[in-house]
């Protein structure tokens, strides 16, 4: 059993680090990121966790020396926010190019200003690592530990976020349950490399160095098994989560995207992070009046669940996506990605985008409340066929 | 502090593959020849973006991201992996360029340093970025034309002094700092053999003559690092636990022109600029032979 704390986000990530019994952290501070490392700092001081804590000198050393850990075959965990997440950019996609499962916390912070949006995770889209995106303090804990199985599945071997507003979260505090070490231990056994970098393992390392150096071989083939990972994640990540649901006794959506009341819904309205909370309310609210809207969160940015969204488009007339982003010159980016999934459907739902909440501008239930009426509007053929709004 | 080794008393057996893909003639080539030689068995690779994939024939397990400034990073995260999993007894090593030592590294080596991370960092020092065709580092000799610092109407070649990163490494406290040539095995393989027994973060930075880039004949590897060594353009000393230790010191050095006019590098120099050279070569040579046994700092 389990036990229960009120705490801030940071915490519940410090929580999940330690319960995943990591071996290896690098630490760098950055706002407001920074009470995850201080909170790791203390566990490892205080010898609640037995650990390598390496104060590094910089995110870009802080994601590589991860990487290092992780090569030589160590549970390794970073965590970063914003810039930080920006400077790590260039060794992100070598943690992933080398397939290894490193996974980190990212705090929203926007890369303008101080307050959260996602535009530091989205500008690392790319990489190759998976996204797991989070809701609320708990499931910031729950996914923290589900991300270290996930990402060292055998089928997957990839690197995982699991990222949370901000503010919102890192420094709000709200009741947590605290899983017991021991049902932590047996959903999550510790790493074991099949790849270790050592000695007498040459020919084997030698293989896997040269798959990943893409020598002797089509180039193009590193690219293509990561992206075979990344579609077996979609199984990996539903698995894990329905296991953690077995021995905690919660679980979010099916791993990928969670459903909020979206039985016999006209239209429902996609949400990422803490606005898919804001969401709930509003939905709430709209349901009470009869309006026949629901909530679908989206839990995994990457691997992007295309199936779901095309089963759920399928059901329901019109959709408005809420990105807390955007793609400068192009637009919102889950928008887009909802968009291209609904395309091999028959008949297709009307789509609406609203960029709302980025740099940390307020979201409340009235805006949601807003939105879905539109998006009710499109429903019934009312309105444009296509919107994007800035809320 | 180290003793000269004799490549014969390593033995016959090699742990290096025979082929690469190197320039004829390269100085990093031999460097990893004698690096694994001495490290022989249960030492890992990590290697960063250098002319370092050119000698991917050495058969230990190696890792190469294409992280240029993250050689530092790099090797603490495996090191302190590889203790995590019970194998501390396994040496970690790096062999870097001098750009992903010097310049777009440092920071990392000198926040390992700082740390003092059980890792062993070899620098092959080939005067610039030589893996894209020679461009000055902070590692370039002073004067000398590369395809960055080019001779012209106004321009002389290289104007700023060399980053001294190996007394750097010293009066950071490393446990142990040396530099070496490829010029002089004995030296370099008995200072790998002794780094190789000491627990913490060692650093030894290697001249690594490049015929493409400082235009010489690819036979002349050997000579134009023995000159470099001779003159004192790049002297041979080990600091440990903060003594200062010369391993070469001649009676006389050779005067810098004889070296300085066998390599393309330096051939704009006229007697003005080779004199100026020597002065600094003189005076630096001077203060490391008053350090020679005693405290660097």
């Amino acid at each position: 059993m389990g036990r229960w704390e009120v705490m801030v986000g940071n915490k519940a990530i410090a929580y999940a680090a330690k319960l995943a019994r990591v071996q290896f952290i690098s630490a760098y501070p950055i706002t407001p990121q920074t009470s995850v490392v201080e909170y790791l700092a203390e566990m490892v001081a205080s010898g609640e966790l037995d650990a390598e804590f390496v104060n590094v000198e910089g995110e870009l050393t802080a994601q590589t020396a991860a990487l290092g850990a992780s090569a030589a075959g160590a549970r390794a965990f970073t965590a970063t926010s914003g810039p930080g997440l920006l400077y790590m950019h260039h060794p992100m996609h070598a943690t992933s190019g080398g397939r290894f499962p490193v996974v980190m916390a990212v705090i929203h912070r926007s890369v303008k200003g101080m307050q959260p949006d996602h535009s530091d995770m989205m500008s690392q889209r790319d990489t190759g690592w998976i996204m797991l995106e989070c809701e609320n303090s708990q499931e910031l804990l729950d996914t923290g530990i589900m991300a270290f199985k996930i990402a060292e599945d055998e089928r997957v071997r990839l690197p995982t976020i699991f990222a949370g507003d901000g503010y919102i979260l890192s420094y709000t505090a709200e009741p947590v349950e605290i899983p017991s070490q021991g049902d932590v231990d047996a959903f999550l056994p510790p790493y074991r490399s099949n790849y270790p970098l050592l000695p007498g393992l040459a020919e084997e390392a030698r293989r896997v160095q040269m798959e990943q150096w893409g020598i002797g071989q089509d180039p193009q083939l590193r690219w293509r098994r990561q992206q075979e990972a990344m579609e077996a994640a979609k199984m990996v990540i539903r698995e894990v989560n329905e296991e953690f649901y077995k021995w905690f006794g919660r679980r979010y959506g099916n791993g990928l995207v969670e459903e909020y009341k979206c039985d016999d819904v006209e239209a429902f309205i996609v949400a990422m992070g803490t606005i898919a909370s804001t969401a709930r309310a509003a939905i709430d609210r709209l349901q009470a009046r009869g309006r026949r809207i629901g909530l679908v969160k989206l839990k995994s940015f990457r691997p992007f669940p295309s199936e779901e969204f095309r089963r759920l488009g399928a059901k329901v007339r019109a959709i408005g996506v809420i990105d807390r982003n955007i793609s400068l010159g192009s637009g919102g980016i889950t928008f887009q990605e909802i968009r291209s999934s609904l395309y091999d459907l028959e008949e297709r739902p009307r789509i609406l985008g609203f960029h709302a909440g980025l740099s940390g501008k307020e979201v409340r239930v009235g805006d949601i409340e807003m939105i879905c009426e539109k998006t009710l509007r499109a429903a019934k053929g009312e309105g444009p066929s296509s919107l994007v709004e800035w809320i | 502090m180290s003793r000269p080794i004799p490549l014969h008393e390593l033995g016959d057996r090699e742990y290096i593959d025979p082929a690469n893909q190197a320039c004829q003639g390269c100085g990093g080539a031999i460097v990893s020849r004698l690096v694994s030689k001495a490290l022989g068995e249960g030492f890992v690779r990590a290697e960063v973006a250098c002319c370092g994939p050119a000698f991917m024939n050495i058969r230990a397990p190696s890792i190469y991201v294409e992280v240029f400034e993250g050689a530092g990073a790099l090797m603490t995260g495996i090191s302190r992996g590889l203790k995590r999993i019970g194998r501390e007894d396994v040496v970690v090593m790096g062999i870097i360029g001098d750009g992903g030592t010097v310049d777009i590294g440092f920071q990392g080596l000198s926040a390992a340093a700082e740390r003092n991370e059980n890792i062993l960092w070899v620098c092959y020092d080939n005067e610039a970025y030589m893996n894209t065709g020679g461009q000055k580092s902070g590692a370039t000799t002073p004067y000398a034309a590369t395809t960055t610092t080019p001779i012209g109407e106004y321009s002389r070649g290289k104007l700023e002094r060399r980053k001294n990163v190996p007394l750097l490494m010293a009066v950071q406290g490393a446990p142990y700092v040396a530099t070496a040539s490829v010029a002089f095995p004995e030296d370099l393989l008995g200072k790998l053999v002794h780094a190789k027994g000491i627990r913490g973060f060692r650093y030894i930075h290697v001249s690594s003559p490049c015929p493409t880039g400082w235009g010489y004949d690819p036979k002349d590897t050997i000579k134009v690092a023995r000159g470099m060594v001779q003159s004192g353009l790049w002297p041979l000393y080990e600091v440990s636990d903060g003594i200062l230790r010369l391993n070469y010191k001649p009676r006389e050095l050779k005067p810098v022109r004889e070296v300085l006019k066998m390599q393309g590098r330096f051939r704009h120099l006229n007697d003005e600029e080779i004199e100026r050279i020597q002065r600094e070569v003189d005076a630096f040579w001077r203060r490391l032979v008053a350090k020679d046994g005693g405290e660097i700092f």
